[in-house]
């Protein structure tokens, strides 16, 4: 699940030519760490939706891998 | 001293506007900055001189736009020698403008349209008072848009302070909101979803306005929360008409004396041509314009409706427009593209994304990195589809047309 996780980040980040991040940690904020902008944490949620079956931002916003772990543990 | 905006770590006040303006005696007719200063002081010198202007996203490509030189962007222009004695005689001349000025909205075929505004258009729903005295704006708006223009000349009539939370980060507006005792927020709903969940209550909010997308009614129980102080309203503006009417709640009640200035037709709400701005893309059938927004009455005899859907296909992202043939005709130019079918799906962070599918010519390899890549230097950012999906055909309707989600 990490795995695929570090995979769909690194495509948007790819997509903005960042160069890809070799791992992610649990306290890895999403905008300051990973420069996601609010329309790359859309397309975030879309894709670990297409794979998951979970809408992530359903109930308010999510700021850290960590919780986007915790989510999808859920 | 008045303070006029906070940017960052910088600030400004309304003295050094005027000083600003009163030294520099040029404009810039067509201006692009990331300055919001700078755009600012531009936008206030060009009205007070009673000047055209013409706002462009400092993000635009100019070949986005039909009929715009280039070559023309950020030239400035000889302004005479007035002066301004004060920052009240700078807001009369602003209010008191005949400028006109160009923003664009995004037309229903292709590129954006221009359209042309006056300043008692811009500032019909401008209110200034005593009562307004100690408003503190959070700026959340692209300047360059109307609803941001809204809020600027509501803010700049008032001499009220302005602190710039537009593309922030969630921490960051709540700093702001705390630090500089913002009292009023005017923004769209997917502002106010990015500051989701509720943590604690910022209690010198006292306004809070909804403007641009539909929204729920968990999102409202949630702003409850996080701004228990604040009356919570929700308005309605386009870039045709500017600001026509604000409500309670998700009902809108046409104004007593514009009554006969609106009428039903089909669930779509007409707009009587003497309340919009002026440009050439305008369809009118009569005297009114077809707004393209549907609504239903709740309380017909009192003029209260509520919005129920947009009749033609914009997709609405985050609060900005896309028109999905204008990314399907960029989309289709891209070599290894046979043609594409764009449409905005449900998101829980913008409200809608752009998606796209793409039937791809025999044998082309072309990748989603590539199509998005080679969009970046045609669209702007928010028309860029976020998800692109390669397809080996497309679903037709019955009538035979390609069918949108």
């Amino acid at each position: 699940m990490e795995q695929k996780v570090l995979e769909i980040i690194n495509n948007i980040r790819a997509t903005k030519d960042m160069a890809p991040v070799a791992s992610l940690n649990g306290s890895d904020n999403l905008r300051d760490d990973l420069g996601l902008t609010s329309f790359d944490l859309a397309e975030l949620t879309v894709n670990i939706e297409a794979e998951f079956d979970v809408d992530i931002f359903e109930d308010g916003l999510v700021n850290t891998v960590g919780e986007i772990y915790e989510k999808l543990q859920k | 001293m008045a303070l006029f905006l906070y940017n960052g770590a910088k600030e400004y006040s309304y003295e050094m506007l005027v000083d600003s303006i009163n030294q520099h005696r040029e404009y810039f007719p067509l201006y692009k900055t990331d300055d919001l200063f700078a755009y600012f002081e531009n936008l206030v010198k060009a009205i007070a001189a009673g000047r055209p202007l013409t706002l462009l996203d400092s993000d635009l490509s100019i070949s986005e736009i039909e009929g715009l030189d280039n070559g023309a962007v950020n030239v400035p222009v000889k302004l005479d020698d007035t002066t301004y004695s004060s920052v009240d005689a700078l807001v009369a001349a602003v209010l008191d403008s005949s400028s006109e000025i160009t923003i664009f909205t995004s037309g229903t075929t292709g590129q954006p349209k221009k359209v042309v505004h006056s300043i008692s258009t811009l500032t019909r729903a401008v209110r200034v008072s005593r009562g307004h005295t100690d408003d503190i704006w959070a700026y959340a708006y692209n300047p360059t848009h109307m609803a941001g223009l809204q809020v600027f000349f509501q803010a700049f009539a008032n001499k009220n302070t302005l602190v710039n939370v537009f593309n922030l980060q969630r921490n960051d507006v709540y700093r702001n909101i705390a630090a500089h005792g913002v009292t009023h927020i005017s923004a769209t709903p997917t502002f106010y979803r990015l500051l989701l969940p509720y943590e604690q209550p910022y209690l010198n909010v006292r306004r809070v306005t909804l403007g641009g997308e539909k929204s729920g009614t968990q999102l409202y129980d949630n702003i409850r929360l996080i701004f228990p102080n604040a009356k919570i309203n929700n308005v309605y503006a386009s870039t045709e008409a500017g600001s026509l009417f604000a409500a309670k709640g998700d009902c809108f009640q046409l104004p007593t004396g514009l009554r006969d200035k609106f009428c039903v037709v089909d669930e779509e709400l007409l707009i009587h041509h003497s309340l919009l701005g002026r440009s050439d893309s305008f369809k009118l059938d009569g005297e009114f314009y077809h707004s393209g927004d549907l609504i239903e009455w709740v309380d017909e005899a009192n003029g209260c409706f509520r919005f129920k859907s947009r009749k033609n296909e914009l997709i609405n992202v985050g609060g900005y427009k896309v028109n999905p043939s204008e990314v399907e005709e960029a989309i289709d130019a891209i070599d290894g593209v046979r043609q594409s079918l764009v449409y905005g799906k449900p998101n829980s962070v913008l409200g809608n994304i752009v998606v796209a599918e793409v039937l791809r010519e025999d044998g082309s390899a072309v990748t989603d990195v590539d199509i998005r890549k080679s969009l970046r230097d045609k669209l702007q950012d928010f028309k860029i589809p976020r998800k692109i999906i390669f397809v080996e055909e497309f679903t037709l309707t019955r009538t035979g047309k390609i069918k949108r989600l």
